[in-house]
């Protein structure tokens, strides 16, 4: 393994989880360092999703649950956590697969709802931050957020995350019905973030993407990690372009 | 004109006890999308827990020796508590172990209308089939306004009735609890990552709701005080159909269900023969489900990818 223990902020070791009876991930192991990028890719089905909502102890029947291994956050195990307090505590949270924003509520209620653990006043300054960030999000900041387009559900998500005042960002699949323009957006928002100090886990299906601005990729295949390496390193072994990715 | 005007009196404050009752399904179904067939003998408990500690104040010869007025506001508050107590028991004993273990909803649903039979037998078994009458808490007064006599009693439940629509409102829209609920309704997964502890919102959605139940249990209880163990059973499904017309999960919704359906009740039974009354009044509501499946304040439900 490389780089001090100390700068580890999250390890996974030998993790096996599933669904009921079916076993999803069959023994994964990676790292994520402070401050870094690191992506997950795969084709579907290969336990991306899966892996990043065992990360954040969310609870059956729609996470995993975990049968065998750990999973550790600055050296201590979080398998007996609860996935708020992860996020509270901790100070990790994820963007969900579909944004899973709150489309009932206005887009300044669900940034508002994200900062539940703190004095209203503290926000004022967060709130500003993710405006600064989103503009489109402030000009929106009265309207009830399911009548958002699709890339302003994703700035959303984004910034109700960032709401939490997370160390650790877990984004699952961000791309996803994003046109590509919007998707360039989005990963260059993500690499500001990461100069500002943010460490982030990015899943994605979109490999050439995510391994650009990745400083280090995990290549998932059916429940296994088959690959690692950093991410212009990944990029550039066309055998597991080809392989894995389809690409 | 008097007589239909005494009679909408009536449906005022028949129907506040069905707005009460019903609000309390509607907050549950909201954020847990579970019907929550007990809460009908909540109600029943309501009214017994009122009994007790009304009795228990006033007795002449007991540690009390309360005057009417003190026992009044003394029950009230003690009544929603404890209420509120039983509620959030249920949940905790009852539905979190399931859903803990992700069961199904149809037994979540079976065990909801078990429990209010556990509840309806076990004071059956306790307090034995005997009725039991709530002592006078309030001293009568009857206004008599252009030919309409208005007891004070009606005007109070009327007015608690509309405070307590009011309060809640308030709580679902301007504070960080009710916003929560709101979003737990539209979508559970991702409150968590919010670091919201999702139980917390769950006790506090069963505690608002069975409190409130125990202050409609209570001023029933003052409006026609004979109690019995299934009083709850009749009163709790006409409410929980109140609930689903008006749109369950919307709380606008099932205050205006419950008066809409004491209003049908109250004028079908006052120009037709009284027996036809539930007839009548669930073929309207039926009507109106057909016309809206939704309820009148229900939107359908999408599901977004």
């Amino acid at each position: 393994m490389s780089g001090s223990p100390s700068n580890t902020v999250l390890e996974v070791v030998d993790l096996k989880a599933g669904y009921g009876k079916i076993e999803a991930l069959h023994g994964v192991s990676f790292h994520v360092k402070r401050g870094e990028i690191v992506t997950l890719i795969g084709a579907n089905g290969a336990g991306k999703s899966t892996t990043l909502k065992a990360l954040m102890r969310l609870t059956p029947p729609e996470s995993p649950t975990v049968t065998e291994g750990d999973i550790r956050f600055d050296g201590a195990s979080i398998l007996n956590m609860d996935a708020h307090v992860v996020v509270d505590k901790l100070g990790m949270t994820l963007v969900p697969e579909g944004r899973r924003i709150f489309g009932n509520l206005t887009v300044l209620e669900n940034l508002q709802l994200a900062a539940w653990t703190r004095r209203k006043q503290d926000t004022r300054q967060d709130l500003d931050r993710i405006f600064d960030l989103f503009p489109r999000l402030s000009e929106r900041a009265r309207q009830r957020s399911d009548t958002l387009s699709g890339g302003e559900q994703q700035m959303l998500a984004v910034g109700r995350a960032l709401m939490t005042q997370c160390s650790v960002l877990l984004l699952d699949e961000p791309s996803m019905g994003l046109a590509p323009l919007l998707m360039y957006e989005m990963f260059r928002t993500l690499k500001q973030l990461n100069e500002e100090g943010l460490t982030i886990v990015v899943v994605e299906q979109n490999a050439r993407l995510a391994l650009t601005v990745a400083d280090r990729g995990y290549v998932l295949d059916t429940g296994q990690i088959v690959a690692e390496g950093g991410g212009k390193e990944l990029l550039a072994r066309p055998e597991i372009m080809s392989a894995y990715l389809g690409a | 004109m008097e007589i239909l005007l005494q009679h909408c009196v009536n449906a005022l404050q028949w129907g506040s006890f069905y707005a009460l009752i019903a609000l309390g399904y509607t907050l549950v179904y909201g954020v847990l999308r579970l019907i929550n067939f007990a809460h009908g003998d909540i109600f029943m408990v309501g009214a017994y827990i009122a009994f007790f500690i009304s009795t228990t104040l006033l007795a002449k010869d007991g540690a009390f020796a309360l005057s009417m007025d003190t026992t009044l506001a003394l029950t009230i508050p003690l009544t929603v508590l404890l209420t509120s107590l039983v509620g959030v028991t249920l949940e905790r004993i009852a539905y979190r172990p399931l859903r803990r273990k992700g069961a199904h909803r149809l037994y979540v649903v079976i065990t909801a209308l078990m429990c209010g039979l556990i509840l309806e037998n076990g004071n059956l078994a306790l307090l034995g089939a005997s009725r039991r009458t709530l002592p006078q808490l309030l001293e009568k007064h009857v206004y008599s306004l252009g030919g309409i006599a208005v007891t004070n009693l009606k005007i109070w439940v009327i007015l608690a009735a509309f405070a307590v629509f009011v309060l809640l409102q308030l709580a679902v829209t301007r504070t960080r609890i009710g916003m929560a609920m709101r979003a737990v309704s539209y979508d559970r997964f991702a409150l968590p990552l919010m670091g919201i502890p999702m139980d917390w919102v769950i006790v506090f959605t069963f505690m608002v709701g069975s409190g409130i139940a125990g202050l409609g249990g209570l001023l029933f209880a003052m409006s026609y005080p004979v109690l019995e163990p299934y009083m709850g059973v009749m009163t709790g499904w006409k409410a929980f159909i109140a609930a689903v017309v008006g749109g369950i999960g919307d709380i606008r919704g099932a205050f205006a269900g419950g008066f809409l359906l004491a209003f049908v009740e109250i004028m079908v039974a006052a120009f037709l023969p009284s027996t036809f009354r539930d007839l009548f009044a669930f073929s309207i509501l039926l009507l109106i489900l057909w016309k809206r499946p939704t309820g009148i304040f229900g939107t359908p439900l999408t599901t977004k990818i």
